[in-house]
């Protein structure tokens, strides 16, 4: 296995070519698996060196353009005014524990795309765009467009996240992270993000292999929970020992009127 | 899986310190195999459990799940740092005297955290004691002397949970 | 007692002192196995079997043997000797004909480095032809079952207990006339409860190095629960007279059970005799999963009948244990959980019957509780179906039956004294004086009570102790402190029986050469047996110093006192002589070195054939019965059904608290870890037998954030006569009653009744849809 920490996005470009290259950003998912023997690349590529993979800057609109190197610790740190950043900063916060968060990055959780993350569901929630770089130059993709199967992303070979663009959201409005699992820190069994105020956007993760998208639901009761029925019998969670699939189903129309309710009022979960 | 090695230059604890080891070399193994720093402990190498917890630029890291060649020049403070000149840190001396120690295994992982807590805030809540130790596991004592003594150190009042003593009783 | 022969003089008993070894863990430098190194050591790899039940058809090492850098392959071709294991002989440190359980080991290698030795696994080839398997009771029980154990007849067996097909053992005990009484009961509830395996998650894998000398003698530098038993095991295992086979116990990182000896010891001691070379064998978090024990999974039927006024008359239990591949601990586990299926009642008809039996998953063994945690869940939640049934308040109804001085406990044998009252009104007196606590948002609260007994005396144990040339003390038993605080307690005493601040007793540790005999650090045993035998080898030490005194002194022994700090006077003078000069005598003048030693076998009184027909039990005399009672609160998300539980507390007769700090911790942890077998631990094998919950990540144990803040210890002492400090024991107890409260919470907060471990937020929804679909 050979090791790399290039101080250029070009330098990393031109090492991710070799043959099963794959980046080395926080560690936190990546070493474990290779502890475990799941994952044995012939050559790593730290992401650690490269100054355009980092910071954190507020926009002029309220929102966050966040380097991919941003460490779950340092989102969880904000306590932003914008639905979008809250949303986000409440999310990392609920993110394993205080040693995994201050190692973990968004760009290693985004590109890795678990099912049972918590940062895809909080992104596609809010609308954040994910800004690529490749040798070809970058573009951006929408979070909503990125997550597109288990553990597959818009990402081509090669191809690393620079940093994830997050909009402040509609003015007013609020945000909620509603995760359900066996113990705290764990890996969600069902989650849901609400962004929004009358009506809220809605990402539900733990019931498919990619974040479901419920847009534009109505901030009630009835609606909310009828959104969630609805997805409940048109989805195809999994089951696993945490959960069945049969239980997932049955408690989503009631996180998703959580979710969606403490976004309208503002109450943290 | 080839072993070639190669070469690290480490800072722990304040000394440098050489590493000639292949790629996926942990930090722990590095720890524990090559500089015999044998105190931060190996409980689940997938990190979990917390008992392979080191101070990393002046943060909380797993070591298991840290690569050596990944560590560069950043500070490493093992457990093994964190007793002065005095013997054992003021954490550390709160921890034994608390009864909060039984096997021992978890707690060189706690004081790490702990002492990452007292260094950032010398007078943490209980929520924040609780939740800055939410990454540590412990199996044999419940967590509740571990927290009394964190609240002690951090002077809180005692808790409602502190024990009265034994009674003595007769049926 | 006689105030002469009463072990307490002075002040270390019942001070909370922090561990001896406290500095050392804070430190780092407390010495685990993982952490032994030693010149030219090994290191091991285990190949284990990917298939739950197959027949071992050929083996091919000699590519592994080539490659450079391995030192020792083991093989089941290489063991003739006969079958090992514990009361049934079933087992052999690697797969000989056949492989039982996934994860198995098949061979082990010795190689200079771990990378070495894992390409030499990867070199070895077995080939199995692959049998059905039997995953659950019912699979194994059902006719034309695939057998594991075609051989079971021919077994060895230390104790008969039937069995045969796959039915490892049974037993019952039966007292009065069970249909009889039923047939008096106004009130009859019956229920079917299951449990789950568990696993015991000691931060501390097991693990050890095995050292040899140029003879071939090995040592084991080991994490476990007795180096006698390790010994004994490796000894027979090997084939070694025990004098061949040193067992030397590191700092322990937890045991729960699960650190009894075991093939993977015997593994490493092989490799070593065979390489010529120390050896490490330590396994992953993964193996530790997938090879040594678990919790027993458990099917309990329980009937209980009461008269209307409340008084319970009779029970029937029927518990059929889930014992995995092999016997290991089943038979006992049985015995005990048929025990204490009855509870801390006076029930008068009482049949417990059960059985234990083979699955092809991972052995199930000694765990906290020990069968009890099974039969409590179920005999706990159903005394409380009862109370609902009579319309009686829960706690009432347990003190209206509750066993009194002069009882007996379930099998005949006499109870002294028995404070499950007090427990009982101790936690429900607290609960009701604590502040209240708001109810989490949306969630409903309910609060559970339950009461358990348990056993702190049982098998035999010694200790030696010895005045050294400066007056101080040096003290040895054989009992491993696993981190409940046993080292510390066995200084607490003898300290205190000399009236000597516990400094200047030194406490050897354990090692087979030199301790004295120890079962196991194991069935709440500690405290009660090897602090019986501590304080009364210290007493007679005392006596020999008093000797020497009274001839220094010039005076009669009637008219010595033991003095603070290491002295002897004559009472109502200044004169006195310290123990060092009573050492010097004794080494130089007359007497000779002073060193005394008590050894015994549990003596208490056993079951009484006249009150009770007890039939195939698998364990010697037993008994010191303890007494506890659980209150907990919880919150039960009506929309998810998670419990959290808010608030604990806990009542515990300790009968004397030698370290109350330690009986505390012990108490909160045992709760904590009864509360992660109530809520969210389970092993889970998937149809194939493979283990899907093998990491931590998947196998979830209570964190800090899943505990409540508030457990609270009431740590009660009702002294054991037979004791000469007075003191019980206390380890298991905690664990016992917190998955009963809980389930009880449960049901006052919801109206749902659970009769499955764990209770995950699914299965409580669950319930919650049923009780509302029946409505």
């Amino acid at each position: 296995m050979n090791y790399v920490a290039p101080e250029t996005l070009e330098a990393a470009y031109r090492a991710l070519q070799a043959d099963e290259a794959v980046c080395l950003a926080g560690g936190q998912s990546l070493v474990a698996m290779m502890n475990l023997g799941l994952a044995a690349p012939k050559q790593l590529v730290s992401l650690r060196r490269l100054a355009a993979l980092r910071g954190l800057s507020e926009q002029l609109d309220g929102g966050l353009r966040i380097g991919a190197m941003t460490t779950h610790a340092e989102l969880a740190g904000l306590d932003p005014k914008a639905a979008g950043p809250a949303l986000i900063a409440r999310t990392a916060r609920l993110v394993a524990y205080p040693a995994i968060r201050s190692r973990g990055t968004i760009g290693g959780s985004v590109a890795l795309a678990d099912p049972s993350a918590d940062y895809p569901v909080a992104l596609q929630a809010a609308d954040a765009s994910i800004e690529i770089g490749g040798p070809d130059g970058s573009r951006r993709v929408d979070a909503r467009d990125f997550f597109r199967g288990l553990f597959e992303t818009a990402l081509n070979p090669g191809e690393i996240v620079i940093a994830v663009h997050l909009p402040p959201g509609p003015a007013g409005a609020g945000a909620a992270y509603e995760k359900l699992s066996l113990v705290a820190g764990d890996f969600a069994i069902v989650s849901v993000a609400a962004i929004g105020r009358e009506t809220v956007d809605l990402a539900v993760g733990g019931c498919g292999p990619t974040p479901i998208l419920l847009a534009g639901v109505a901030a009630e009761t009835d609606a909310l929970l009828a959104a969630g029925r609805a997805l409940a019998a048109s989805c195809n969670p999994p089951g696993d020992h945490r959960a069945s699939a049969a239980y997932r189903r049955r408690v989503l129309p009631e996180l998703i009127r959580r979710a969606g309710l403490a976004a309208r009022h503002g109450v943290a979960p | 899986m080839r072993t070639e090695r190669v070469h690290s230059l480490l800072q722990v604890n304040g000394e440098a310190r050489d590493l000639l080891a292949p790629v996926p070399t942990t930090l722990l193994e590095a720890l524990r195999d090559s500089f015999e720093l044998t105190g931060s402990k190996r409980g689940c190498n997938h990190g979990v459990c917390g008992a392979c917890t080191v101070l990393i630029d002046g943060r909380p890291a797993r070591a298991c799940l840290m690569l050596a060649v990944d560590v560069g020049d950043r500070p490493v403070v093992t457990i093994e740092g964190i007793a002065d000149a005095n013997g054992l840190s003021a954490v550390q001396r709160a921890l034994v005297a608390s009864g909060a120690i039984q096997c021992g295994f978890c707690t060189p992982g706690f004081v790490m955290s702990l002492t990452d807590l007292f260094s950032r805030d010398p007078r943490p809540s209980r929520e924040a004691i609780r939740t800055a130790l939410s990454g540590n596991l412990c199996r044999c004592s419940g967590y509740v002397k571990i927290v009394e003594a964190a609240e002690r150190l951090a002077g809180l009042p005692a808790g409602p949970s502190e024990p009265s003593g034994p009674e003595a009783t007769h049926g | 007692m006689d105030d002469a022969r009463t072990a307490s003089r002075g002040p270390a008993i019942g001070a909370s002192l922090p561990r001896l070894e406290a500095d050392d863990k804070a430190s780092g430098r407390a010495r685990y196995a993982d952490d032994v190194r030693l010149p030219g050591m090994l290191h091991a790899a285990l190949l284990t079997s990917p298939h739950a039940h197959a027949r071992i058809v050929a083996r091919r090492v000699a590519a592994a043997r080539a490659i450079p850098g391995v030192k020792a392959i083991l093989t089941g071709a290489d063991l003739t000797g006969p079958l090992g294991g514990g009361i049934v002989k079933d087992e052999s440190m690697v797969a000989r004909d056949k492989v039982r359980y996934v994860g198995e080991p098949v061979a082990a290698v010795a190689a200079v480095d771990a990378a070495t030795a894992q390409r030499a696994l990867e070199a070895i080839e077995i080939d199995y032809e692959p049998l059905v398997p039997v995953l659950s009771i019912d699979e194994a029980l059902a006719p034309g079952a695939p057998i594991l154990h075609e051989g079971f007849g021919r077994y060895v067996k230390t104790i008969e207990g039937g069995g045969g097909g796959n039915v490892v053992f049974e037993s019952s005990i039966i007292e009065g006339d069970v249909d009889r009484a039923f047939g008096e009961c106004d009130v009859v509830v019956e229920g079917t409860f299951e449990t789950q395996a568990q696993h015991h998650v000691y931060l501390e894998t097991n693990g050890c190095v095995a050292d040899v000398d140029a003879s071939g003698r090995i040592t084991l530098h080991v994490t476990c629960q007795s180096v006698h038993h390790v010994q004994q095991r490796v000894a027979e295992e090997l084939g070694e007279p025990m004098a061949r086979i040193r067992a030397i116990a590191t700092r322990v990182g937890g045991g729960f059970g699960g650190k009894h000896a075991s093939g993977i010891h015997s593994i490493a001691a092989w490799l070593a005799r065979a390489a010529r070379r120390p050896v490490k064998l330590v396994l992953s978090r993964m193996q530790d999963f997938e090879i040594q024990r678990s919790r027993h999974p458990a099917r309990i039927w329980i009937r209980t009948g009461a008269r209307r006024d409340g008084t319970i008359l009779a029970r029937d239990v029927r518990i059929t244990t889930d014992g995995g591949a092999y016997a290991d601990e089943s038979p006992p586990v049985l015995a005990f959980a048929l025990l204490m299926s009855r509870g801390p009642y006076r029930i008068a008809h009482v049949r417990a019957t059960g059985r234990a039996v083979y699955t092809n998953k991972l052995r199930a063994g000694s765990f906290r509780g020990f069968g009890n945690p099974q039969a409590s869940f179920a005999a706990e939640s159903q005394i409380d179906e009862l109370a609902a049934a009579l319309g009686i308040d829960p706690v009432a109804l347990r003190l209206q039956n509750a066993m009194r001085p002069g009882d007996t406990a379930f099998g005949g044998q006499p109870v002294a004294s028995c404070v499950l009252q007090a427990c009982l009104e101790r936690v429900r007196d607290a609960q009701r004086a604590a502040p209240p606590l708001p109810v989490l948002p949306g969630r409903r609260r309910g609060i559970g009570f339950a009461a358990m007994s348990h056993v702190s005396g049982l098998m035999g144990t010694a200790a030696a102790v010895q005045l050294r040339t400066d007056g101080s003390i040096a003290l040895s038993t054989g009992c491993v402190d696993l981190g409940q605080g046993a080292d510390t307690t066995m200084v607490q005493i003898c300290a205190d029986a000399l009236a000597l601040p516990v400094e200047r007793v030194g406490y050897a540790p354990q090692d087979s050469d030199s301790s004295p005999y120890n079962w196991k650090t194991a069935g709440s045993r500690s405290t009660y047996m090897t602090g019986r035998a501590v304080a009364v080898a210290t007493v007679e030490l005392r006596d020999r110093l008093f000797d020497h005194a009274a001839e220094l002194l010039e005076c009669a022994r009637a008219d010595l006192e033991l003095r603070p700090d290491g002295r002897v006077g004559v009472k109502g003078v200044p004169m006195e002589v310290s123990f060092k000069q009573i050492a010097l005598r004794s080494l130089f003048h007359a007497g000779g070195p002073i060193a005394t030693s008590h050894g015994f076998v549990f003596d208490g009184p056993g079951f009484d054939p006249k009150r009770a027909a007890v039939h195939q039990l698998a364990f010697a005399n037993l008994g010191v019965y303890t007494y506890g009672a659980h209150c907990v609160e919880v919150d039960v998300d009506p929309g998810t059904g998670a419990v959290s539980v808010r608030r604990a507390w806990c009542a515990h007769d300790v009968g004397r608290a030698i370290n109350p700090g330690s009986c505390e911790g012990q108490i909160q942890g045992g709760f904590v870890q009864g509360m992660g077998y109530a809520l969210t631990e389970a092993m889970q094998w998937n149809a194939e037998g493979w283990l899907v919950t093998a990491t931590l990540a998947d196998y979830k144990i209570p964190g800090i954030l899943d505990c409540p803040p508030e457990i609270h210890p009431i740590v009660l002492e009702d002294p054991d006569p037979t004791h000469p400090v007075g003191a019980k024991g206390i380890g298991e107890p905690s664990l016992v009653g917190a998955a009963p409260a809980i389930a009880n919470a449960i049901r006052q907060a919801t109206g749902a009744r659970l009769h499955r471990l764990p209770m995950t937020p699914e299965r409580v929804l669950d319930a919650l849809d049923a009780l509302e679909a029946s409505r």
